[in-house]
């Protein structure tokens, strides 16, 4: 079987996806692409071929040759929204693999600097909507948002409410992926739409009063005299505008 | 009068605190609600850029003090407000759990004496901190004035605590603020520095300045500064461009805020704090205020041209921090870099180091960017400026005379 320059497929999960590059690195195969199954799109030209793990341990193999700052690096790659990630990421192993102590160093290669450049965006957009998500207060007491973040970040930013709020009970949707984190009584879980539509959601008695009074403190505390709406926009981007309360009308 | 109404007031006039820092403080949740993250969280952005992490607000704008320059000054007829402990609570609690702010910046008029503002104040966080169990942050600002007994109760309470220095020279403060003086602001610093441990203000004390309000150089800001930090280990020296409220003849009358001198001072502050620079490498008596083209560790570096151009593979960590557009982080990247390979002006780019500013004054394994005549003082200031100038035009509203400053 002549297995180079083949379109790999991986049954979207990341221990799939760290199986098919360890396979591949193994075989010595140089894949034109690596495309998870949902986002896989048959073309005329390129053959594709589907690899199937049957490995437990992919992630203590992986930990053993590169360390555990690179697989965390390669988890936080995987959340992002980069189309050629798998790709990236197989040259980013391919080279960990040669020189596991210096990876990072190695600025000159194009894939270490797509690989932190990746992971840096996946860390900010994180820290920004620990900023910016907004919970609205329903009658049952349930706080409820919702984001439309680039990457998936559902998961640890979730952890972070848990641990800040750990007595309230709230929902974080991810309206393009449709997920949702769903935590109550001390449990956080990961959930679908149909454990979510079971809660009854309206509005507390005080929502409106505070989202106007918070519209008012934000109004207020900006300085005429310094108005600089570039700026504003530079640290705040208009995609995140949607359920940012106070830029809506 | 109602909450919103309050908030209006006293958020108004607690707007012309520049600081509004989350970070440096690690409080953990206890149970009750909140907690610090070390890193300073931004929730939002208002209209002027800057960013929105605390709940602003004065207790009250009351106030026995009348400080030429401030909008709450005891002769001005403005519209004044109190808020309870209990609606402060409220607001703070209610915006927190929605995730609308990171904690509370509280701040106040001087309301009958200086001992009975810190009472209050206390009062209220005290509220939050054990009757609510609120665990976010919270910055205080202390009253000059005001008991030492006060001070350190506060200071268990606060992840921050600051107090306002005013103005950059003693002379500036008499003349425009008569019911304060150096010794009282001093001193509360002094109270903090001695108390500072993990429980008292884990995340340090910090001061702010008006610009442009006195007559002080940018030579004695920075002097004042450097003092601050050396003597009172601060976090932070905020300056704010005067904006003009009162009309007085102490004041100047300034149609629009310094804010370019204020950006010339920050980059300073920056210098003095992370690239260890002194005051005395950036200006001196004859040279008392910043190029307002130049940044100062640019124009630092067309001032001791000799030193330049530095060579990438080989320049200390030290060498690289003078390198006009290379922080801490990008000279960090490059020594790591170049254990491994030698770094070209390509991997420059490639490390997203940028070398806009940067290629003037550097060698990439022996090479410069260009012919080596153009490295000369006329060439790279002259493209610098028009860096600089092309900014500020970017900036619509803000028209600057070229010289204004630095004639």
């Amino acid at each position: 079987m002549k297995a180079s320059n083949f379109i790999y497929i991986y049954e979207d999960s990341l221990e799939e996806l760290l199986y098919t590059i360890y396979y591949l690195i193994q075989n010595r195969w140089k894949p034109i692409d690596i495309v998870s199954e949902r986002n896989f799109v048959p073309n005329l030209v390129d053959e594709s071929f589907k690899v199937k793990s049957n490995l437990l341990n992919i992630y203590e193999i992986w930990k053993e040759r590169v360390g555990s700052p690179v697989l965390q690096t390669v988890k936080t790659v995987f959340l992002s929204s980069h189309p050629k990630k798998e790709l990236i990421l197989y040259y980013f192993l391919l080279h960990a693999l040669k020189n596991p102590k210096t990876i990072y160093q190695h600025r000159d290669l194009k894939c270490v600097n797509e690989v932190l450049k990746i992971e840096k965006y996946v860390h900010r957009e994180t820290h920004k909507m620990k900023g910016f998500l907004r919970f609205k207060e329903m009658k049952n007491g349930f706080l409820y948002a919702k984001m439309e973040p680039e990457n998936c970040i559902l998961f640890s930013l979730a952890y972070h409410f848990v641990r800040r709020m750990p007595n309230e009970s709230f929902v974080i949707h991810d309206v393009k992926r449709n997920i949702y984190a769903f935590y109550t009584e001390k449990k956080l879980n990961f959930v679908e739409e149909s454990q979510i539509k079971k809660l009854d959601l309206i509005f507390s008695d005080e929502e409106l009063e505070m989202e106007k009074l918070w519209k008012t403190f934000f109004d207020t505390i900006a300085i005429q005299e310094r108005e600089n709406k570039n700026c504003q926009r530079n640290f705040m981007p208009k995609k995140y505008w949607k359920y940012l309360i106070e830029m809506g009308p | 009068m109602t909450i919103k109404e309050k908030l209006e007031i006293l958020a108004d006039s607690a707007k012309y605190d520049a600081s509004c820092s989350s970070s440096g403080s690690a409080r953990e949740n206890k149970g009750g609600l909140g907690a610090g993250a070390i890193s300073g969280i931004c929730h939002s952005f208002s209209n002027d850029g800057r960013c929105i992490s605390l709940l602003k607000i004065l207790m009250t704008n009351c106030c026995m003090f009348d400080c030429k320059y401030c909008v709450n000054r005891k002769t001005n007829r403005v519209k004044r407000a109190i808020f309870t402990p209990e609606e402060i609570c409220e607001i703070t609690l209610s915006f927190y759990r929605r995730n609308y702010i990171e904690g509370l910046f509280l701040s106040s008029g001087v309301y009958k004496s200086p001992d009975y503002t810190m009472e209050k104040l206390i009062e209220t966080i005290f509220l939050l901190r054990h009757k609510y169990h609120f665990s976010g942050y919270i910055h205080a600002k202390a009253i000059p004035g005001a008991s030492d007994y006060l001070v350190k109760k506060l200071g268990l309470l606060v992840d921050r605590l600051s107090v306002n220095t005013e103005l950059p020279s003693e002379n500036g403060l008499k003349l425009l603020a008569p019911n304060k003086n150096y010794q009282k602001i001093e001193h509360i610093m002094d109270v903090v520095k001695q108390n500072k441990s993990k429980v008292f203000t884990p995340a340090g004390e910090s001061t702010q300045m008006i610009i442009g309000a006195s007559k002080d150089s940018d030579y004695d800001i920075m002097n004042r500064s450097s003092f601050l930090y050396e003597t009172y280990d601060l976090k932070r020296v905020f300056y704010s461009a005067y904006i003009s409220v009162n009309k007085d003849p102490f004041l100047p009358a300034l149609e629009l805020p310094p804010l370019q001198r204020e950006h010339r001072l920050y980059q300073a502050d920056f210098l003095l704090r992370f690239y260890h620079y002194k005051v005395e490498q950036l200006l001196d008596p004859l040279h008392p205020n910043f190029n307002i083209l130049v940044d100062p560790k640019a124009d630092w570096a067309l001032r001791h041209l000799s030193e330049f151009p530095k060579e990438i593979n080989k320049a200390s960590y030290y060498d690289l921090l003078k390198v006009p557009g290379i922080g801490p982080t990008s000279a960090k990247k490059i020594i790591q870099g170049r254990k491994v390979f030698t770094i070209t002006f390509e991997d420059l780019k490639k490390m997203g180091i940028s070398v806009k500013r940067a290629k003037y004054f550097i060698l990439c394994n022996g090479v410069y960017f260009a012919n080596k005549e153009v490295f000369q003082k006329d060439f790279i200031e002259k493209n610098l400026v028009l860096e600089t100038k092309e900014k500020i035009e970017d900036k619509k509203g803000q028209q600057l005379s070229l010289f204004y400053e630095s004639e």
